[in-house]
């Protein structure tokens, strides 16, 4: 008897010591993170993951690769489902998409206001996509500073010098592409047939959207969108800018060398460095700006993306203190991250150190990251709005119509119906 | 002469449009073994990066993982549908009434509903079933479709009636004379649906990207997806992914369509 009695002692104290050994296992906090670019964002948040594992090596970071429309296609799903057990802690969001995520799925997404995160010390212009009534719902990341990436040895032949393309007008530009073009057979700019992004960067460089600050939709009384639209068919009409079928096309213009340069968000020279033959030879400066527009500036986004923190997530507060040790407050990061993945941060404190500093080989020893920072410190702040997406394709059918004849004024009009029956009463 | 004529021209037509049908799938080969400049820069020879684009694509994603998955999850769905389809098509033209007749046209009307109206019924379902990133949710919601039931159908109403009156005589259960009798003349039905299910399952998007959760699950169109969602691709290694994806229906395509021929001759005998 007495021996069963310590027995049983005995096994349960065995059994005491194992539970509290998986108690001490479960402390193990794993945060899931889904983006989708090996290159650059998986590859920063491993980075990051590096980083926040010396401050706190309980917390283990698990990056899902998922490409961004599959992200979007799985989060609604997930949340009009109400089975938001199956989104990750942390996501990778496009900032075109942000607003209207965070209005469609109130709740979904954690407010990052009085996180103790600092916005102050990203971007301006970053902060105002990330932001939606005033509350902040992400972390701001990856840099979309547009660039105007010119051919030198293509300016040489016609007699040009990059200082030519600094701080100029769209008049200018259209003047000194024509010269390229009757001197080299090259035109200074190509973009894809029907897509907005060469038009909604020279909205932005003029701080101006397509909704007012209402959220009313502003696209056929819009002056500088009128004349963003005389600029792109005259470039067109000029041979000065010449309209490629798929994004495939575009890029093969930039390698192939048959266009003098490219107009888009610094991520383009990702892009560009592929084609090692051509070292050297590139180098790149600030945008044309409008000319009647009130705010016009030689300087303005394309693209960019941004870290929310999911409501859903059990563990939201490891989540935020794991993103503002490391992309809201690690210059360390954004230094290790540059060299090999090209990709510019909006974080400003990086934007100093040395490594940002560095002349770059492949554009003629110019300071290209240096050059970027400073871009994005100017570029004009906007609100996307929710019904972003519906007014790029509005503008966008609207700019093909008015290529193949139409008048311009009144396939505007047509866009800006379009944008108010997809929005509803 | 004339008529000589009219032939070689027939063929030259035809030889055409065959080399333009072709032509991407042997530009995909050719271009799995070139660089991503050389792509884009429109080399249309084959080029001496094919182990570098290999040793690319490895190190982006867990091909052999993805193979795996496609093949088993293909395979489960296309041997499942073939089974229950084959049946139930079998049941509707061979037991038919008035009743069942309804129940098809029902049946044939919901072909008609796209499949995103349904996504989110069906998420909600497996994932209260708690069957998410499962070969099972992946399988079940096109176990049964109308389409192959009615394919089963149509070549059910050729099958002879005698012979199964003749077998009844003899003897011989239902099911005998489905699995014995029906199953191997309609070997041809058979390889055709198989064709078709195998296809549609291999390239299968949308559901498995909202119901396989895991990253161990993922399938081999959700890999080539990752493989284009950066702001720079690789179409060197993106291609040879591709490829690589394109090689088993290929492959089970020859097969069947050599069974299918055998069918058709085997039923004529």
């Amino acid at each position: 008897m007495k021996k069963s009695v310590s027995l049983l002692l005995v096994l349960i104290m065995v059994f005491a010591v194992g539970s509290n050994l998986v108690l001490a296992q479960t402390d193990e906090v794993t945060i899931t993170v889904w983006c989708w670019d090996p290159a650059f964002n998986i590859y920063a948040m491993e980075e990051a993951a590096k980083i926040y594992k010396e401050i706190a090596p309980n917390v283990k970071i698990n990056i899902v690769e998922t490409p961004w429309d599959d992200v979007q296609t799985k989060l609604t799903t997930a949340v009009m489902a109400g089975q938001t057990g199956t989104l990750p802690d942390i996501l990778l969001m496009q900032d075109n998409a942000l607003t209207k995520n965070v209005t469609n799925f109130p709740g979904t997404f954690v407010d990052l206001t009085d996180s103790g995160i600092d916005f102050t010390q990203f971007a301006d212009f970053k902060v105002a996509h990330t932001t939606v009534d005033g509350r902040n719902y992400a972390v701001p990341f990856d840099n979309g500073a547009a660039i105007n990436a010119l051919r030198l040895d293509i300016l040489e032949e016609a007699g040009y010098t990059l200082d030519d393309f600094k701080d100029i007008t769209w008049t200018e530009y259209i003047e000194m592409g024509k010269d390229i073009l009757a001197k080299t057979g090259k035109p200074l700019l190509t973009n894809v047939a029907d897509s907005p992004d060469q038009i909604m960067a020279m909205l932005q460089s003029a701080g101006v959207w397509m909704f007012d600050e209402d959220g009313d939709v502003f696209i056929a009384e819009n002056d500088v969108l009128k004349e963003i639209v005389e600029i792109y068919v005259e470039m067109v009409k000029s041979g000065v800018l010449v309209q490629v079928n798929d994004w495939e096309q575009y890029i093969s213009t930039i390698n192939r060398g048959t266009a003098a340069g490219t107009i888009n968000g610094c991520w383009i020279i990702g892009s560009i460095v592929g084609q090692a033959d051509q070292k050297g030879l590139w180098g790149i400066t600030n945008i044309p700006r409008l000319e009647r527009a009130a705010n016009a500036s030689n300087y303005s986004n394309q693209g960019g993306s941004s870290w929310v923190v999911l409501s859903s997530s059990k563990q939201a507060d490891v989540a935020i203190d794991f993103l503002a040790h490391t992309f809201a407050g690690s210059v360390e990061l954004y230094e290790t991250i540059l060299p090999s993945s090209g990709a510019l941060a909006t974080y400003l404190p990086a934007g100093d150190s040395d490594v940002y500093n560095e002349p770059h080989e492949f554009f003629a020893g110019q300071r290209v990251y240096a050059d970027i920072t400073d871009f994005a410190s100017k570029v004009p702040q906007i609100s996307y709005g929710v019904y972003n997406y519906e007014a790029r394709d509005a503008v966008g059918t609207a700019i093909a119509q008015i290529l193949a004849g139409a008048d311009m004024n009144s396939a505007l009009q047509e866009a800006e119906e379009t944008v108010k029956f997809l929005m509803g009463p | 002469m004339k008529r000589k004529l009219f032939k070689g021209l027939k063929y030259l037509v035809l030889l055409v449009t065959s080399l333009l049908s072709l032509f991407p799938l042997l530009w995909m080969f050719v271009s799995a073994t070139n660089t991503s400049v050389d792509i884009l820069t429109g080399r249309l020879l084959p080029g001496s990066h094919l182990a570098e684009n290999f040793r690319n694509l490895l190190a982006k994603a867990d091909v052999g993982r993805a193979l795996w998955n496609s093949l088993r999850n293909a395979s489960v769905a296309t041997i499942a549908s073939l089974v229950v389809c084959s049946i139930a098509g079998y049941g509707f033209e061979v037991y038919h009434d008035k009743g069942k007749d309804f129940l098809m046209r029902i049946l044939l009307l919901s072909m008609m509903i796209p499949f995103a109206a349904i996504m989110i019924p069906l998420f909600m379902m497996f994932g209260r079933a708690d069957l998410l990133s499962t070969t099972t949710a992946f399988v079940l919601p096109t176990v049964s479709t109308a389409f192959l039931i009615f394919l089963f159908r149509q070549s059910a109403r050729y099958f002879p009636k005698d012979i199964i009156e003749a077998a009844r005589i003899e003897g011989m259960g239902e099911l005998g004379i489905f699995f014995k009798m029906y199953v191997p003349i309609m070997r041809s039905t058979y390889a055709t649906a198989a064709i078709i299910t195998f296809m549609g399952a291999w390239n299968s998007y949308l559901w498995p990207l909202i119901i396989m959760q895991e990253p161990e699950s993922i399938t081999m169109p959700l890999l080539i997806s990752n493989l284009i969602a950066g702001y720079v691709t690789d179409y060197g290694a993106l291609m040879l992914a591709v490829a690589i994806s394109v090689l088993p229906t290929i492959v089970i395509f020859l097969a069947l369509q050599q069974n299918f021929a055998e069918g058709i001759i085997s039923s004529m005998k």
